[in-house]
């Protein structure tokens, strides 16, 4: 063992380590450990020089087993697999010690403690390089085909993005007719057109692929297989279906908020949401928008109606503002007469949409705006509507409007889909909606490989962002499935055959069904399925004849970790 | 030499669409006009909600764009004209001189540690100075050397000092011509320089700084290694926010809200809360627009932490002897009084701005810009790429302000959609 050749880089990352742990003092300690040929610090391991500088390393001292001392594995253990590639190294003789979010940033007050710590981890890490073995990904042939649940703006945009890739889709829509929410629309923001309208362009590019089969009245009944090659079965109007599909997306939407009895006066004659509001407008005729029969001669919006609550809703619904503003300019075009007040808590007419509200302010509209904690009351006394609220924009003057029309700003809410998210095992948010991986810089994938999430499902949007996060979630499923392969992690569980005794405390323990009884040479034994095997090691422990253990995490590996986590700091 | 996308610019829209491109497997050849890709991304400090520190996650992105082998990418470079083939394009691209040769440089520093000239440094907006011969920041990737000629005093020490003999100041700008299927613009916007609003004294008073600039404060590679005041090195104990400069704003040209200005503001702000445990934190505001997935949540956060949030909007600045500031506004949730309140440090929260000159690189036909000078989206409800170029697509905020979720959706759907159309043209 004393053989191997290992190289160590330890990360200021920038001042989030070294600010904390005394990196050159880890490097002098760590440079003594058996098996260490270069030891380094460096600023940024993750920048293009620093991976240049190990490639260099790793040839010319002919290293064969690579450790970064840095942030988070979930980081940049890509990154630097893919250094030791280029370098010629098996990827997975490469080692990352975790000294940020394990080390200095939870110890911020103790910096003699995390360099101590530091000095640990990074030797447990070269314990493990030292007993790293190359591996080879395994290599599964992708299935060219995909699975979308919802046939809504984004379930129907996906499907002809895919198709035009040259991938054979099936989508699945649990209504009767294809087109989801939109296709109820009156005109929307921003382009001012219907939501039929934009529906029907959608079902007709649909109609024009061939490799689009839609199924209605249809629903997700199971998902076995793995990403590549998911075997799923689906129940249209009454059939079951199976098919095998290399790449799922779901684009099931949203549900709209409804007002508890008496929530702002819901239920009250005269208090309606805004979806109903739209089809007032919708429907109104000769310059006049009707309730009941009767012209309407004011209107008061109540905005954040289920949204920014206190407790339960606290996220904002994003496209209610936008929304209520082009209705509410929609309105004063049907009948500039009509006097319309909305009570607000903040205008949230993003980017481009702040013109909405320049145009409602421009035609009329009196803007009034209330606080969280004194939120309108809306009565009715004497037959009249009346919304009392303090207003924040005159000084806090107490106000009374007499209205014919109360609408309720209302926004998203997540769909119950608790059946599909039990089939999918997709992760969900603090909202309720579908969680992503990263909010930031990879919001359509999930933490499930080859499933994908698009539209409002996600998280409340408007149509054009569905529509974007639609074609982006068709990215991303075609780079999965479109070169006919893919690769995936070798560290799996493996079984020692001899010492096998079948006892089925593995695949009992195994939570992605990857172990199964097999006769082996007149011997049952454990037999695991590599493609859904995710290494988690959860058959590991269980296992009372130490016959079952994870490639590159094997009971030697471990136990020279941990000696090395123990072992005093000072006699490096 | 041929590729099936050509990427103009190399920000996280540009990456992200190069990656996505070169994952499908298509050939990408990304033009990024900057000595390093990672555009403004990578000069942040946190990214808002999650807190992740932004060279954390956008010089992975960098890493992997240099490294696919599907893409291949020229800094430095700029794409002079694209003209019709066809149903692809010919593009041609002007690759700037660096005057070092990129093959032998090792980026050891050696030349910025020996030149002799000061200029203020773009990368940290004017707050530190660089050399001549420099290299843009610590994860620049290419991490080359580039000389600044208009700066240079051609002494010749860099090329003395350099131990790989990478200085070459013979070279010349070089014209290369390709051919695509599919062109992306991913050039991004330009920041609202504060000058433009005289009432806010930036550019006069040294303690007004704009919101990039407090944001390399903030950053794990900042200057100063602290936060502090520009006019004599104070740490600020009391710190001011002014949102909308130069957003929803009729007089300095730009109506529209920038979209990301709230929520960077309340980023910062907590980022200041832990830096300066003990400096005052004042948010001047018109709306509060924090509407994204996690962003409400955030700003409650905010307050919650301590953060004053003031609904007002400053009309004035002014600069008292000892260089602190006097905010001048109207306080509309107590009563709507005219006050005038002390700061050491006022922050401008300046907004986003096209950047038009994407258009005139278009010879045949003319790219289309909506009435504010962004890149038309001609068919947002169903394909929001497209723009009125057959074959142009657009991603990111060359097309609108946008956050940087909204800027990785947009460059998925301008991915997808030049994909489609590579197929097509492929069909043909």
């Amino acid at each position: 063992m004393s053989e191997r050749r290992i190289g160590v880089y330890i990360c200021h990352c920038g001042g989030n380590i070294s600010d904390y742990v005394d990196v050159e003092k880890v490097r002098q300690v760590i440079e003594k450990e058996e098996g260490v040929v270069v030891a380094k610090t460096t600023i940024f391991a993750c920048s293009d020089s620093a991976q240049q500088e190990m490639i260099d390393d790793i040839k010319e001292h002919k290293l064969d087993g690579l450790v970064v001392a840095s942030c988070s594995p979930k980081l940049h253990l890509f990154t630097f697999r893919g250094v030791a590639e280029r370098a010629g190294l098996n990827p997975y003789q490469y080692v990352q010690a975790n000294i940020r979010e394990q080390d200095s940033w939870a110890h911020t007050d103790d910096k003699e403690g995390a360099t101590d710590k530091a000095i640990r981890l990074v030797r447990a890490a070269i314990a493990k390089a030292r007993h790293s073995q190359p591996l080879e990904p395994i290599q599964l042939q992708t299935t060219q085909k995909a699975l979308i649940i919802g046939g809504g703006i984004a379930g129907l945009r996906a499907a002809i993005s895919l198709a035009d890739m040259g991938i054979n889709v099936f989508l699945i829509e649990k209504e009767e007719s294809l087109g989801g929410w939109v296709k109820d629309f009156s005109i929307m923001y921003p382009n001012d057109r219907s939501g039929r309208e934009i529906i029907n362009t959608l079902i007709n590019e649909v109609k024009k692929r061939e490799n689009i089969v839609i199924f209605t009245e249809a629903e997700l009944l199971s998902k076995k297989g793995c990403p590549g090659n998911f075997d799923v079965k689906i129940k249209s109007k009454g059939e079951e279906i199976s098919l095998t599909v290399g790449v799922i997306i779901v684009a099931t939407g949203f549900d709209v908020y409804k007002p508890k009895e008496g929530e702002f006066g819901y239920g009250t004659e005269g208090v309606i949401t805004l979806p109903e509001f739209k089809k007032l407008v919708e429907h109104s005729e000769g310059g006049e928008i009707k309730y009941n029969g009767k012209p309407i001669e004011s209107i008061t919006y109540i905005y954040c109606v289920g949204s920014r609550q206190k407790e339960g809703n606290t996220y904002c619904s994003r496209y209610c503002c936008n929304a209520t503003m082009h209705t509410s300019i929609l309105t004063s075009k049907i009948d500039p007469s009509i006097k319309q007040f909305h009570l607000y808590r903040d205008i949230r007419t993003y980017g481009k949409y702040e013109l909405l509200y320049e145009d409602a302010c421009k035609l009329g509209s009196i803007f009034i705006r209330y606080s969280e904690d004194e939120p309108p009351i809306v009565k009715k006394e004497n037959g009249s509507l009346r919304v009392r609220v303090r207003d924040l924009l005159t000084e806090g003057e107490e106000l009374e409007i007499e209205t014919d029309l109360v609408v309720l700003v209302t926004g998203m809410v997540p769909r119950e889909n608790s059946s599909l998210t039990k089939i999918l095992k997709l992760p969900i948010g603090r909202d309720k909606f579908f969680n992503e991986i990263h909010p930031k810089l990879r919001p359509v994938e999930t933490g499930v490989t080859g499933v994908y999430i698009a539209g409002a499902c996600q998280g409340p949007k408007n149509s054009t962002e569905a529509t974007a996060s639609a074609l982006a979630a068709g990215s991303k499923a075609a780079g999965l499935v479109k070169k006919g392969y893919m690769e995936l992690e070798p560290e799996v569980a493996t079984v020692d055959i001899d010492k096998c005794v079948w006892c089925g405390k593995c695949a009992e323990a195994c939570p992605f069904d990857a172990i199964e009884k097999r006769k082996l040479a007149d011997k049952e034994v454990a037999y695991v399925t590599e493609a859904l095997c995710k290494g988690c090691g959860a058959c590991v422990p269980v296992c009372e004849q130490d016959a079952i253990e994870v490639k590159g995490y094997e009971n030697s590996v471990i136990m020279g970790m941990i000696e090395q986590l123990i072992r005093e700091a000072q006699d490096g | 030499m041929k590729y099936d996308a050509l990427v103009i610019g190399g920000g996280i829209a540009g990456m992200e669409t190069a990656l996505n491109l070169g994952d499908m497997g298509y050939k990408v050849l990304l033009v990024e006009k900057e000595p390093s890709i990672g555009g403004k991304m990578i000069l942040l400090s946190k990214v808002f909600p999650t807190l992740d520190c932004s060279s954390c996650i956008c010089t992975p992105k960098m890493a992997a764009t240099s490294h696919h082998p599907n893409v291949t990418m020229l800094t430095y470079s700029e794409v002079l004209e694209v003209r019709r083939k066809g149903k692809g394009f010919k593009a041609k691209v002007l690759k700037k001189p660096r005057y070092v040769v990129e093959e032998l440089c090792t980026g050891c520093q050696e030349c910025e540690a020996n030149c002799p000239v000061n200029v203020g440094d773009e990368y940290n907006f004017g707050l530190v100075g660089r050399r001549a011969i420099f290299i843009p920041f610590s994860t620049a990737t290419p991490r080359k050397a580039v000389v600044d000629i208009d700066n240079c005093v051609l002494c010749g020490i860099c090329e003395r000092v350099c131990p790989a003999d990478a200085i070459d100041f013979t070279q010349k700008p070089e014209e290369i011509e390709v051919e695509v299927n599919a062109v992306i613009i991913a050039t991004g916007f330009n920041l609202f320089p504060g000058e433009k609003k005289p009432q806010y004294g930036f550019g006069r008073f040294p303690n007004v700084i704009n919101a990039m600039q407090m944001d390399r404060l903030l950053s794990p590679t900042r200057p100063y290694n602290t936060v502090l005041r520009p006019s004599d090195g104070k740490i600020p104990d009391n710190i001011a926010y002014v949102l909308c400069t130069g957003s929803r704003d009729r007089t300095v040209g730009n109506p529209i809200c920038s979209q990301i200005c709230c929520m960077y503001s309340i980023k910062q702000a907590q980022l200041l809360m832990g830096a300066l445990p003990l400096a005052d934190i004042t948010i001047y505001y018109m709306d509060i627009r924090a509407f994204g997935k996690g962003y409400e949540e955030f700003f409650k956060q905010a307050a919650e932490m301590g953060v004053q949030f003031i609904k007002g909007r400053v009309a004035k600045i002014e600069e008292k002897e000892n260089h602190n500031l006097i905010l001048h506004y109207e306080d509309i949730d107590n009563g709507g009084v005219k006050k005038e309140t002390e700061h050491d440090l006022v922050v401008l929260s300046v907004g986003l701005l096209p950047n038009p000159k994407i258009a005139e690189i278009f010879k045949d036909e003319k790219l289309e810009l909506d009435s504010l000078f962004w890149v038309k989206q001609v068919e947002e409800d169903e394909s929001p790429a497209r723009t009125n170029i057959e074959g142009v697509f657009v991603a990111g905020t060359a097309a609108g302000p946008k956050d940087i979720p909204d800027s990785i959706l947009t460059a998925g759907a301008a991915s997808t959609e030049a994909a489609a159309y590579i197929e097509s043209s492929k069909e043909e």
